[in-house]
């Protein structure tokens, strides 16, 4: 390579890799042709020139999205004055007006549904948990609850889309997209945002995910999360063809990078550099990614920690386990979806399935994480997209009921991650209708998980429509300092 | 590990761009985005957010409130409070995390100190049509008024253009973006000899040559088709609703009726007009009734519960912010909750424009089995001729009569029904699916119902026996009409409108004052005593006093062949947007695209024969000066490089290698797609269980391939293409190893590189080195240089050497795709098959120079 060459990528690097996009992205990594790991997902904002603005207690997250929306008063908000309700109508006093779902809205009566579930406090803390997660209630004291969630969406997928993008209406990029641009990768084999899926034993339409979930809206899609498949290839086309050794693929991947690398020198253009990084890393990735989904080196203790149900590939225990060893690998944002909480009727039996699919593998995580010093610098969340009322939908029996959507209250926890262990936050009315203390909004749940990133939230932006635009939006979004370390 | 980086200052400051320490200071070019940016949120048009009654977008106002003196800084407030250290006093307030630059100071100083003076906002005020600026250079050689403005500017830092590219660039840059497919060899060589020099000194570009070339390529329906994919980006049109069920819809005759808009080379202004509204026309014909599918592409929700109004109010709020930015460049939907903050448009004027959109004869919604099994919603129509049309009507009908009279005996037909269920011997001849629904006495699905009483009508009740065959029979033909005619979703104008009113917190259940419908006052008012309606509204967009729409796409057109527009803000034509690099050029090419009727062909004719855009894309010979002072290539001393859009990535390997079926139009393709896409993340819907198609289905051009909104083609996605969720007019360019996973190994790639390869044993001649040089002219439409060739070969011969050892691989190799296999050696074959996959990897084939 000519000397002239190397000087001219200086300023052609500047257009590279984000070309066309609408912002007012004019830098990037100097140096990415020398550090692959940079090419990825790996150029900083303008908008962090002194990252990290604030002392960084989480290098990464695990979200572990509840899709469906789980009951808030059958888990973690007990109400056992509700039970000298039974059936009763819901006072207007509470409803206060909250419109419903049409799903509800036309019943003649809206009787309160006393949870069946006995609860009790655990550890030091005193966290309520209910009966459904045994396992859960073992760690009460590394969990934070903040019981006064709240949203504005009343159906699921502009509430789903909210959680994740900050807005119900597509088009804006996720958390991990954010946070992969923001801060770029740390590992130089994988994808910085990567997304996990499974089913359990619930319906499997209750509910589905959308692509947009982990999109990168208007920031470069290279910076879209990576969605790990259940079947097949983990990462889509990852395998070599049917009859093409990893040899051959190995000295074709030379030939390609040589005739790659004349071109180069005959064009000038750092972008041809940029593309064999990038088959590069394509390389290391069918490497790592069967290495990193392959379990037969974790010992049986450590199997039997998530339980049973890690053996089958696409379940949520084994996706907690995956989970564990991204983290490991320093992936920045792991995203989890589990589905099957949207239970309209038959809500008991339900949420019995979906509590032992997730209770004990989302306790081995932690716990796991914690035995290997993870814990403190990896932030976990845990929660749906809404949460469900008090009244039953359909007909309640003494044994048996459904609830619908609920926006303005429900809870939610998280863990590790400079975030204070054995706490909770937030107080709802006797109906767990109204949130009585400690609101927190969903804006405010992501700029506390920017804060504990290193992340001004309002510093994080990206110009788009001739705006600022930020994860946190345009209204005011406040950290919850009361729940940080 | 901490992530080195290195930051630059942002690209407001390319130098070429701002004012000279001599020239007078511009508003428009260097204050203007200064103090929109910096200034505007909390001193701007948003009454109810601005900060101590100051407005500075309005000369007047900020001189009367003290913070602008003209000609003196030293008395301007602004002046000030931008130069204090005072941290209380200080602007932009540190808390706004915006900081002036020193440069931007000192303009502002200077400004003021030349007078303080404003300019209207350039791209709101009706374009003059500029004269072609003289130029001494000679680069443009048969080349056109562009030349002359782009070379003006380059002029004045003292270079010019490149040398004109080669034939076989040229050729394969303007064949990939016209068409979005690459030539074929024979065109190459026909062009190449054309341009060759008598004397065999290499090559001159024929103007003659070039121009047919062009006028072909413009002539080709495969024009129409790359036209349509941008503009499917811009309606977010797909073949699903969206949102959570995400059911199929039937719109493809809208899609064909844009690229048969496109090949015919229907005016801008009536294509705008026939989308918009072209159910308004007098005596409107079908085609332009399909037309206005336009605004029923947005997304449909249908989740259970979900609260009617609130989704029919979100459909027409995307019409407006979907017109906004198709057509005038406008972020429209910032004014939805509030004031804009940036441009002068009110949340009142939102909801004007909404009103427009707002008397559909619609639900909004796709509630119940529509949303669960897919179909389309009202308004619609169907497609075909006069005579399928009636047809379908009288069909119909008859099929509505037959059902009216059973219903009319449905009392006496179930009693019947009842006593023959019950009655035992009568069974004997029943089949044995409906005797064990009658037999097992539980409660009946409703499919069992079904199943059960058309049995009972259809066969043993002879009073109903014969008109249910009737009706059989012509449900049989309506649904084979269906087939051939589908109905696709339209607009169609409620008789008395809805009222409308603006939207407090852009909330459906907090409306105010009412609204009616207009457009907004910056721009030029819609003509007296025309009604306000979609018609006079879209009239009103293609009017020659409407500042935006002919800037807007021109714009987005120079986008398409030069990589940046000339305003690089493509998207936004506001007070946030990048002032244009040759605002001349961008008007001249506005009010040309007007006066040559809104000829879209002309004016992509008249871009891709200039001069500029001939030219070479080779970045090496770059003087060093010019890469550092315009590092994006602004100037344009020389063509983009341009990585192909995703669908032309995969058009194109289906092209080299033979596999393309060119079939226009028609319903939605069904190419391979890895397992569980669909269904891994959703159950819901009709759109599951994805059977790819087995024929020529698996090689239509992408932009037939399904869209399902929720789940798109993945191989779309990874090269950057829009999710078709809601509008979108500027795609990202990105480089990404999933990118380099998906052209090595998914089998629509690994079977091209088969079928090419078949093809280098089969027509490129006798031995390795003539098959791969065939190939990679196929390829790169360029012969390999000697270097290229025997490292293909070397690779080729090692690759020979391991199937040889293993047998078995090379038949597995081979066995991609679901082509036929030639009859060849499979180990040869699977050898060539690896070099193909090399040869359609390179940087150079999936990129246009």
């Amino acid at each position: 390579m000519n000397s002239f060459i190397l000087q001219a990528q200086d300023a052609i690097n500047r257009r590279s890799f984000l070309s066309s996009t609408s912002s007012v992205l004019g830098l990037t990594a100097l140096n990415s042709l020398l550090a692959p790991q940079l090419l990825h997902g790996a150029v900083p904002t303008p908008n962090l020139p002194s990252f990290p603005q604030l002392p960084i207690k989480a290098k990464r997250v695990i979200y572990l999205f509840q899709s469906g929306a789980p009951s808030q008063m059958d888990l973690f908000d007990p109400k056992p004055q509700m039970q000298k309700l039974f059936g009763k109508d819901l006072p207007d006093s509470i409803r206060q007006g909250q419109r419903l779902t049409g799903m509800t809205s036309g019943q003649k009566s809206f009787p309160v549904a006393p949870s069946i579930f006995k609860f009790a406090e655990h550890g030091q803390s005193r966290a309520t948990i209910s009966e459904l997660m045994p396992h859960l209630s073992t760690i009460a004291d590394e969990l934070c609850f903040i019981k006064s969630m709240r949203t504005d969406a009343i159906n699921h997928d502009p509430a789903i889309t909210f959680f994740q993008t900050g807005r119900q209406i597509p088009g804006y990029p996720s958390m991990g997209s954010w946070l992969s641009y923001g801060l770029g990768s740390e590992n130089k084999d994988l994808p910085a945002f990567v997304v996990l899926s499974s089913f359990g034993s619930g319906r499997r339409d209750d509910q589905p995910l959308y692509d947009r979930l982990w999109g990168s809206g208007f920031l470069p899609s290279q910076y879209q999360g990576v969605k790990f498949r259940n079947t097949g290839d983990p990462v889509l086309y990852l395998s070599n063809p049917n009859g093409m050794s990893a040899a051959t693929r190995r000295q074709s991947l030379d030939d390609l990078n040589a005739l790659n690398h004349q071109r180069f020198g005959a064009i000038g253009d750092p972008e041809i550099q940029a593309r064999i990084a990038q088959y590069e890393m394509a390389f290391r990735m069918q490497t790592s990614v069967p290495e990193l989904t392959d379990f037969s080196k974790e010992p049986q203790h450590i199997i039997d920690m998530y339980g049973p149900d890690v053996k089958r590939p696409g379940s949520y225990a084994a996706n907690c386990l995956l989970a564990r060893r991204l983290a490991e690998r320093d992936v920045r944002f792991v995203q989890l979806f589990h589905m099957g909480w949207d239970h309209h009727s038959g809500l008991p039996k339900a949420i019995r399935g979906q509590c032992a699919d997730t209770d004990q593998p989302t306790t081995a995580l932690i716990k796991d994480l914690k035995q290997r010093g993870l814990l403190d610098d990896t932030l976990i969340v845990w929660g749906g997209e809404f949460g469900r009322t008090i009244y039953s939908q359909g007909a309640l029996t003494q044994d048996n009921y459904g609830r619908d959507h609920h926006p303005r209250c429900f809870t939610i926890f998280l863990a590790g991650g400079g975030i204070k262990p054995g706490m909770s936050i937030g107080v709802t009315d006797d109906f767990s209708y109204n949130i009585l203390q400690d609101p927190v909004s969903i804006f405010d749940l992501h700029a506390t998980m920017l804060n504990r990133m290193g992340i001004d939230h309002n510093r994080m932006t990206f110009k788009f429509q001739g705006l600022d635009a930020k994860l946190t939006g345009v209204e005011k979004a406040t950290a919850v300092k009361s729940i940080m370390l | 590990m901490r992530i080195s980086f290195t930051l630059l200052l942002s690209i407001f400051a390319v130098p070429s761009l701002i004012a000279a320490p001599q020239e007078k200071v511009g508003f428009n070019r260097d204050i203007r985005p200064i103090l929109s940016e910096n200034c505007y949120y909390c001193h701007g048009p948003d009454e109810k957010h601005r900060e101590e009654d100051l407005r500075l977008d309005i000369r007047e106002e900020a001189i009367k409130a003290g913070a602008i003196t003209p000609g003196n800084p030293e008395k301007s407030e602004l002046i000030e409070r931008i130069f204090t250290d005072d941290e209380e006093e200080i602007m932009p307030q540190p808390k706004t995390h915006k900081v002036l630059t020193a440069v931007q100071k000192d303009l502002l100083k200077r400004w003021i100190a030349e007078g303080a003076e404003y300019e209207p906002h350039w791209a709101f005020a009706v374009p003059k049509h500029p004269a072609t600026p003289p130029v001494k250079s000679k680069a443009a050689a048969f080349g056109n008024g562009i030349d002359a403005f782009i070379l003006q500017k380059l002029e004045t830092e003292n270079v010019s253009l490149s040398a004109p590219a080669d034939p076989h660039t040229l050729i394969r840059r303007v064949t990939l973006d016209l068409t979005g497919l690459p030539p074929s060899p024979a065109d190459v060589n026909v062009f190449v000899n054309a341009c060759r020099n008598a004397d065999g000194s290499g090559y001159t570009i024929s103007k003659a040559a070039y121009e047919a070339l062009v006028d072909r390529l413009l002539a080709s329906p495969t024009y129409g088709e790359n036209m349509a994919r941008q503009w499917l980006d811009y309606a977010r049109y797909a073949d699903s609703h969206g949102f959570q069920t995400d059911s199929s819809r039937t719109m493809w005759p809208w899609r064909d009726w844009v690229i048969r808009a496109f090949n015919e080379n229907k005016p801008f202004d009536q294509f705008t007009i026939e989308q918009l509204a072209g159910d308004l026309l007098p005596n409107p014909t079908n085609a332009q009734i399909v037309a206005t599918g336009f605004h029923r592409n947005h997304r449909i929700n249908g989740e259970g519960g979900l609260i009617t109004e609130e989704w029919r109010i979100e459909n027409i709020i995307d019409r407006v912010d979907t017109t906004g930015s198709t057509w005038l460049g406008l972020t429209l939907g910032c004014a939805r909750c509030h004031d804009h903050k940036y441009d002068p448009i009110s949340q009142k004027e939102f909801y004007q424009m909404f009103s427009f959109f707002n008397n559909i004869a619609e639900t909004g919604v796709a509630v119940g089995a529509l949303n669960r099994s897919g179909g389309n919603l009202d308004p619609m129509i169907r497609v075909g001729t006069e005579e399928q049309v009636t047809q379908a009507k009288e069909l119909q009908g008859r099929i509505d009569k037959i059902n009216a009279t059973l219903k009319e005996s449905e009392k006496k037909i179930a009693a019947a029904q009842s006593v023959w269920e019950k009655s035992k011997l009568s069974h004997d001849q029943t089949p044995a699916d409906i005797k064990k629904i009658i037999t097992s006495g539980g409660k009946r699905s409703k499919e069992q119902k079904a199943l059960v009483d058309k049995y009972y009508r259809s066969v043993v009740d002879q009073s109903t026996k014969q008109i249910m065959a009737e009706l059989d029979q012509l449900q049989k033909q309506l649904m084979a009409l269906d087939k051939i005619t589908p109905l696709t979703m339209v607009m169609k104008e409620l008789p008395t409108p809805r009222k409308a009113f603006i939207l407090k917190r852009g909330q459906y259940t907090d409306p105010g004052e009412e609204v009616t419908a207009n457009t907004p006052a910056v721009l030029p008012p819609l003509p007296a005593g025309e009604p306000h309606n979609r018609l006079t509204l879209a009239k009103w967009i293609v009017s020659p006093t409407n500042p935006l729409t002919a800037r807007v796409w021109v714009n987005r057109q120079w986008e398409h062949f030069f990589g940046y527009g000339i305003v690089k803000t493509s998207e936004n034509f506001g007070m946030q947007s990048e002032p244009p690099t040759h605002p001349e050029l961008l008007d001249w090419l506005a009010t040309e695209f007007v006066s040559s009727g809104w000829d879209m062909k002309a004016m992509m004719k008249r871009m891709v024969m200039s001069a500029t855009y001939r030219q070479a894309s080779l970045i090496k010979t770059m003087p060093k000066v010019l890469l550092e002072k315009d590092p994006y290539n602004r100037l344009l001393a020389r063509a983009p490089r341009l990585r192909l859009p995703a669908e032309a990535i995969r058009d194109q390997a289906l092209s080299i290698s033979g596999l393309l079926d060119q079939r226009i139009g028609g319903p939605s393709a069904r190419p391979y797609m890895p397992k569980g896409v669909w269904d891994e993340t959703s159950v819901y819907g009709d759109l599951r269980n994805y059977q790819a198609d087995t024929n020529g289905g698996l090689y239509r051009r992408s932009l037939y391939t399904i869209w399902k909104r929720t789940a798109a083609p993945p191989t779309m996605l990874i090269f950057d293409s829009a999710a078709r969720e809601i509008c979108t007019v500027k795609r990202s360019s990105t480089n990404t190893p999933l990118q380099a996973l998906a052209l090595l190994n998914e089998v629509t790639f690994v079977e091209a590189a088969r079928v090419l390869a078949q093809r280098m044993m089969l027509e490129g001649g006798s031995d390795p080195a003539q098959r791969i040089a065939w190939a990679f002219r196929q390829a790169t439409q360029r012969e390999a240089t000697d270097e290229e060739k025997s490292l293909l070969q070397k690779s080729f011969e090692k690759s020979l050497t391991t199937y040889r050892a293993a047998p078995a691989e090379a038949t597995k190799l081979v066995a991609a795709g679901n082509s036929p296999i030639a009859k060849v050696d499979p180990i040869e074959l699977a050898a060539y098959t690896v070099t193909a996959n090399v040869i359609l990897n390179l940087d150079e084939v999936i990129t246009r120079d």
